[in-house]
């Protein structure tokens, strides 16, 4: 039996089922905390940073997606200081890599750009890295382009936590970490890889996308993961 | 054989002490890694083939380290019933003078580093025995008094690969008492009373953590210890396990009795193999005595422990990394909640703490917690271990009680800086630790200090940095490194260090722009603020602390493109060069020279520096202080060199012909008017410049000639003034004008120069003198060094008696004393300090000392006695040399004891300061020191169009220091007068040899003094130039620092 608790969101007093996170608790509530590596139904990883909610007596920002609710916690889910922190996290996703919307198959259906108007991103002030990154292209379905990549590792988590197949995961580390497969080799390779395509659903921007499409014409559908793994008692 | 009962142990306890003290001598030699790098093996062996070949009844044995890294390798020499003995620098053909001094008593002195009598273990105490009455007992040795041996309790001393050895000297004691007669509720109890804090950094409780673990729930729970110590320059941990292994096994095995853990893993360093394999035999020996496995001591009791090495990243250390990389998944750190102590290795209960923390452990349970919060702060119980390194005397492992000042870490332990330069900056905590400037050294190092100043006391990494440190360079190393360990998980780490790095990259090649730091400052906040773990959250903590106490620093690369430490390459020509005030090339004109190409090297020389003959001998030569030939010898004499090229010159019938070749490179008129006021060294060189520059200028000086504290301050003998006659008739003939016998703010106004002119340069010097508060300073016969010197300038005469004291330090009272020598009287010149201490230029002291001046170190005047009025006497007070102060010199303390000096005149020469009034009369913004307060790089002062300079801005400094001032003036009131960059383009190239020379041995040569009893009579010039070919010589020991790289075919350098 889960207890009921009562929790304090941006002054709002909530009744939440004990485990739930803040996120969670949030979501049922009807509000929204930016988001950008966690999807519903898969695991939280809490790297993307943009969910980060003050809560009242700890001294650090936490992640909303995996810090569970507790009884009589405050929590601030905007203010000043978590606005610029936020800006500034998605202006460093978009410096990393060629993010470049006029020339991408995602252009209009990206979380990372409805993200960036979302949180009124005008433009972005640090210069861009332009790092040199390949497109593998070997796959006969799809495509995975690093360009666009943010590190986000949904894909990562869902085709090791739903489809069981483990093909991606992230190689190296700190700046030059790089999504592979298997043990980076060309995607169209990779034995493991069903070609179930769930990985593409899953990803925000057009890192993986559907050969054939053009500008503006990749649109994801990740919600069929979500309701998968639901419909499977994974966490949420 | 397992232990299982006293008697069994009490056995083992004795046949330990039987090698500990055994009844032969015994020799230990410290084989940590850093004894094996400094050649202990070698030494080993030799002792080895030594004493087999002698058949000597000898015990010889390896042990761990001492501490003192520094003094490696350290041999400990024991014979009955003597003091231990502690050797140091031993070298393997010394060993067979040990080996016949040892029974004698007669130890090579040279080699005997201090001696232990008796020695408390904490778990037991051991006498050595007594002797060497006159070597120091090891705790009064500077590099170990007040350091107290907890962590360290047995190392370098007993065999770190023998259990037995351990267990003699209490080992295991402390897991056979809790065994025996507490219960982990109580044990947990007494740990948490203790106050004992984690030792990797965050400081957390450990009694608290060990609560947290002993009511998880589970039926298996994990300890680790994390070894995998990955600082740069931080070794604490490698140390402690390479000698004394046994001590971390029994700490983590009184954790396993508290928690109900049954399972140890020892996560360390790869990179360690010393420690790894003593660790291993360690667990071995543990095991087949029964103090590891099942039944521990036959009480019921299992817990074991395995040892897993280390995946070799940074972020390892960091907990959740650490589990995820013993899980044999990736080192990637995860977000807490959950905690180990909840959901650790394998989704099990988990406890991770530092090598020293688990050290700690067994003291405190043979001692108890009051004994363990008696040491240390209130807040932070204990000691800790730092390695202290970098650029200090003294390197090594200091373990000190918290809550001491970071002061008796740099100068009493650590000996202070090592070179003799100023201390500038301790760095605590490695790369996630930041910079602590020197004037804050008085901070406690605890927790809670270290991060109340943006630094951290992280597991005990201490650096320590002088002025040849750049902190820019520093915080863009530890971000290099921080950024390149970052797992990559969370953005701001990830791209947040990359991007920090980019930017300080690009700091330190002088490609800064100044919303730079506001950029870096705000990254560096949100990278901190939003990291997932502490690798992130810490990292910036290296730039955020460098902006904080070092700003000007960063200013400096950005604005003025100079890193003043001359560590940024980009941004200097050579060492010489960047430290010298008005950036001469000094490469070129030696190159130019050393080819016999006089007029090229003179046109270089006047270029840059438009009074070359007066430098050229009165300079402070700071280009000689980072001269890399005295790597090989001495510095090039590099002042003497561009003397002997501008005398040629300048007292020559070459000088008009070379006066007009300056003249020609005057730009076209541009119609702007300049005011310079004064015409000293800052005045005369702005002036230089702006004509050159095709401005008109006139120079108003209010005494009759120019040249400033260059003529009335400096006596004939050292610089005359036909020299500098010369240098400012090249002034003259530039254009500039010359309104003598005009002093602003009596015969003309600051208000009336702003209305005639496009811009004011106020260089009006500092010509205060500083008054002292002295009994008795109204009475007659005492006077102010420079009234006395500008007097002797204009020939007048001073009635000075027959014996002058002089007070004070500087080049000024140097002077005042040999002049004083030159009218035949007595001079005793008197300084608070000692010798080295004075700034004056160590060859004028040296000269005067020659010439018959008296000095008196350490002593500080206390009244001026007086009889009808005048002086008769001085009393002073002895001094003592006290604490170091900020300036890196010791803090002189008066002692009481009082000296007579019988005088008939006292020269006070105690510093000078600028005359506030014009400032006060003008409304000019001055800072709380009443100096003027100016833009440090453009010299724009609160009034526009009016710049400042020289030592009117700056106290009273030195000749070239003024003339950079005047340098940046003409720089700054062009740019702004023409809004153009138009500095540069005056100053000529020269296409010169390119290829690096090979060194030549050759001493330096010094230029000739006149026979010291000769010049003490004579006003005469003192010091004569070099001859030609020691000039060419002299030129040709320059190492060419300018060249970057080599190319096949001489280039221009401008």
């Amino acid at each position: 039996m889960s207890q009921q608790i009562s929790v304090r969101i941006d002054n709002e007093l909530y009744t939440a089922t004990e485990g739930r996170t803040i996120l969670q608790v949030a979501a049922d509530n009807g509000r929204s905390i930016p988001t950008l590596c966690y999807l519903e139904g898969l695991s939280a990883p809490g790297s993307c940073r943009l969910c980060l909610v003050e809560v009242a007596g700890v001294g650090r920002l936490l992640p909303a997606c995996t810090t569970p609710a507790r009884s009589g916690m405050s929590v601030t889910t905007n203010s000043d200081a978590l606005a610029h922190n936020r800006l500034m996290a998605l202006e460093l996703l978009f410096i990393e890599r060629n993010h470049v919307c006029s020339v991408c198959v995602s252009n209009g259906h990206c979380e990372l750009q409805s993200m960036a108007q979302r949180l009124g991103m005008t433009h972005v002030h640090l210069p861009y890295n332009f790092p040199r990154l390949p497109v593998d292209v070997s796959h006969p379905r799809f495509v995975l382009d690093h360009n666009r990549c943010i590190l986000c590792s949904r894909c990562v988590r869902v085709c090791d936590e739903i489809e069981g197949a483990q093909v991606w995961d992230i190689s190296a580390r700190g700046i030059n970490s790089m999504l592979v497969a298997e043990l980076d080799r060309p995607w169209g390779e990779a034995q493991s890889c069903t070609s179930c395509g769930k990985c593409v659903q899953v990803c925000p921007t057009g890192a993986l996308v559907e050969k054939g499409q053009a500008v503006e014409e990749m649109t994801k559908r990740n919600r069929i993961v979500t309701d998968l793994a639901v419909k499977r008692g994974a966490r949420t | 054989m397992p232990i299982r009962d006293d008697s069994a142990f009490d056995a083992v306890r004795h046949a330990g002490i039987a090698k500990l003290q055994p009844g032969r001598p015994r020799i230990a030699i410290g084989m940590g890694t850093c004894g094996t790098g400094n050649g202990a093996e070698g030494v080993f062996h030799a002792f080895d083939e030594a004493i087999g070949r002698r058949g000597l009844d000898v015990q010889l044995v390896q042990t761990g380290c001492f501490g003192f890294c520094a003094e490696e390798p350290l041999v400990n020499v024991w014979v009955p019933g003597e003091a231990l003995v502690i050797l140091h620098r031993v070298r393997p053909d010394q060993v067979g003078q040990i080996l016949d001094g040892m029974t004698g008593r007669a130890l090579p002195n040279g080699l005997i580093l201090c001696k232990v009598e008796q020695w408390d273990h904490i778990t037991a105490r051991l006498d050595y025995g007594s002797g060497y009455t006159s070597v120091l007992p090891w705790d009064e040795v500077p590099f170990f008094k007040g350091q107290q041996k907890i962590v360290l309790r047995n190392c370098g001393l007993i065999n770190p690969d023998d259990i037995e050895e351990y267990i003699a000297i209490g080992g295991y004691g402390s897991l056979r008492k809790v065994l025996r007669e507490s219960t982990p509720e109580q044990v947990n109890e007494e740990l948490k009373a203790a106050r004992l804090r984690g030792r990797g950094g965050a400081g957390f409780s450990t009694g608290i953590k060990f609560e947290y673990l002993r009511k998880a729930k589970g039926d298996r729970k994990y300890l680790i210890c994390n070894a995998d110590e990955g600082d740069p320059g931080a070794y604490m941990n490698r140390n402690e396990l390479e000698s004394d292994p046994h001590s971390l096994l029994e700490g983590m095995a009184i954790g396993g009795y508290v928690t109900g853990a049954r399972h140890g893993i020892i996560y360390v360093r790869a990179e360690y193999p010393l420690a790894v394999h003593r660790l291993n035999v360690a667990i071995a020996q543990a095991q087949e005595y029964g103090l590891l496995g099942d039944n521990i001591l036959g009480c019921g009791f299992d817990f074991d422990i395995e040892l897993v090495e280390g995946a070799g990243a940074f972020v390892c250390g960091e907990e959740t990394a650490l589990i995820s990389s013993l899980e044999g998944r990736s080192g990637r750190s995860r977000p807490r909640p959950p905690y180990p102590a909840e959901r650790g290795l394998f989704g099990h209960p988990t406890n991770i703490n530092n090598v020293e923390t688990w050290f700690n452990i067994p003291p405190i349970i043979t001692r108890g917690p009051a004994w363990f919060r008696g040491i240390g702060s209130d807040a932070s119980a204990g000691t800790k271990v730092f390695s202290l390194v970098g650029k200090v005397t003294n390197t090594g492992l200091v373990e000190m009680p918290l809550g001491t000042p970071l002061s008796r870490f740099v100068y009493d332990v650590g000996g202070g800086s090592m070179h003799g330069h100023a201390v500038k900056a301790v760095q605590t905590g490695g790369p996630s630790g930041g910079c602590i400037p020197h004037n804050m050294l008085d901070t406690p190092v605890d927790y809670e200090e270290l991060g109340k100043l943006g630094s951290i006391m992280g597991s005990g990494g201490m650096v320590v940095m002088d002025e040849d440190n750049c902190m820019v360079d520093v915080a863009r190393y530890f971000i290099e490194f921080t950024h390149a360990e970052s797992c990559g998980r969370c953005t701001p780490c990830r791209v947040g260090l990359d991007k920090a790095l980019r930017t300080l990259t690009r700091i330190t090649k002088g490609q800064g722009r100044e919303e730079d730091l506001a950029e870096l400052d705000e990254l560096g906040r949100m990278i901190r603020d939003t990291s997932l773990c502490g690798l992130g959250q810490s990292a910036p903590n290296s730039v955020l602390t460098a902006l904080r106490h070092f700003r000007h620093e960063f200013e400096d690369h950005i604005r003025a493109k100079r890193c003043r430490a001359g560590v940024c390459g980009d941004l200097a020509l050579a060492p010489c060069e960047n430290s010298c005030p008005i950036h001469m090339n000094i490469p070129r004109f030696l190159q130019l020279y050393k080819e016999n190409r006089l007029e090229d090297a003179f046109e270089s020389v006047i270029m840059d520096n438009p009074l070359p003959a007066s430098t050229g001998r009165v300079c402070q030569h700071p280009c000689e202080s980072r001269c890399r030939r005295q790597t090989i010898d001495e510095p090039i004499n590099m002042r003497e060199v561009h003397r002997v090229i501008a005398d040629h010159v300048l007292l020559s019938d070459r000088f008009d012909t070379m006066a007009a070749n300056v003249v020609a490179k005057r730009k076209p008129a541009t119609g702007k008017r300049i005011a310079v006021v004064g015409a000293g060294p800052a005045g005369l060189t702005a002036s230089f410049y702006l004509a050159l520059l095709g401005h008109d200028v006139v120079v108003h000086e209010s005494h009759a000639e120019p040249g400033g504290m260059l003529r009335y301050a400096l006596p004939g003998y050292r610089l005359p003034r036909n020299v500098l006659d010369r240098e400012v008739e090249i002034i003259r003939r530039l254009g500039v004008q010359f309104v003598l016998n005009s002093r602003i703010g009596a015969d003309i106004s600051l208000a009336d120069l702003e209305s005639r002119f496009d811009a004011v340069f106020l260089s009006l010097g500092t010509w205060k003198e500083t008054q002292v508060r002295l009994s008795g300073n109204d009475l007659a016969g005492v006077f102010g060094s420079l009234h006395f010197l500008e007097a002797e300038a204009h020939g007048r005469q001073t009635d000075l008696g027959d014996a002058a004291v002089i007070i004070g330090g500087g080049n000024s009272a140097i002077d005042c004393a040999r002049t004083v020598i030159r009218k035949g009287l007595s001079a005793t010149v008197i300084y608070r300090r000692e010798r080295k201490d004075m700034p004056a230029i160590a060859e004028e002291a040296d000269a005067a000392e020659e010439e018959g001046v008296k000095f008196i170190f350490l002593a500080s005047p206390h009244r001026i006695v007086g009889e009808h009025g005048a002086v008769t006497a001085i009393e002073v007070t002895k001094t003592r040399l006290g604490a170091f102060d900020t300036s890196g010199r010791r803090r002189p303390i008066d002692t009481g004891e009082v000296q007579v000096v019988p005088c008939s005149a006292i020269i006070l020469a105690v510093g000078e300061s600028a005359d506030g009034e014009l400032a006060a009369a003008s409304g000019l913004a001055t800072k709380s020191s009443g100096m003027l307060d100016i833009d440090r790089y453009d010299l724009t002062t609160s009034r526009a169009n009016v710049y400042a300079g020289g030592d009117y801005v700056a106290g009273a400094s030195n000749v070239v220091t003024a003339m950079s001032y005047g340098k940046e003036a003409a720089r700054s009131i062009d740019r702004h007068l023409t809004g153009e960059p138009r500095f540069e383009t005056i100053f000529p190239a020269f296409t010169y040899d390119q290829a690096p020379p090979e060194p030549i041995p050759c001493a330096r040569h010094h230029a000739h003094f006149l026979p010291p009893a000769v010049r003490a009579k004579s006003f005469e010039e003192a010091v004569s130039a070099l001859r030609p070919d020691e000039a060419h010589a002299e030129a040709s020991r320059c190492l060419r620092c300018d060249i970057r790289e080599t190319v096949a075919h001489a280039v221009s350098r401008g």
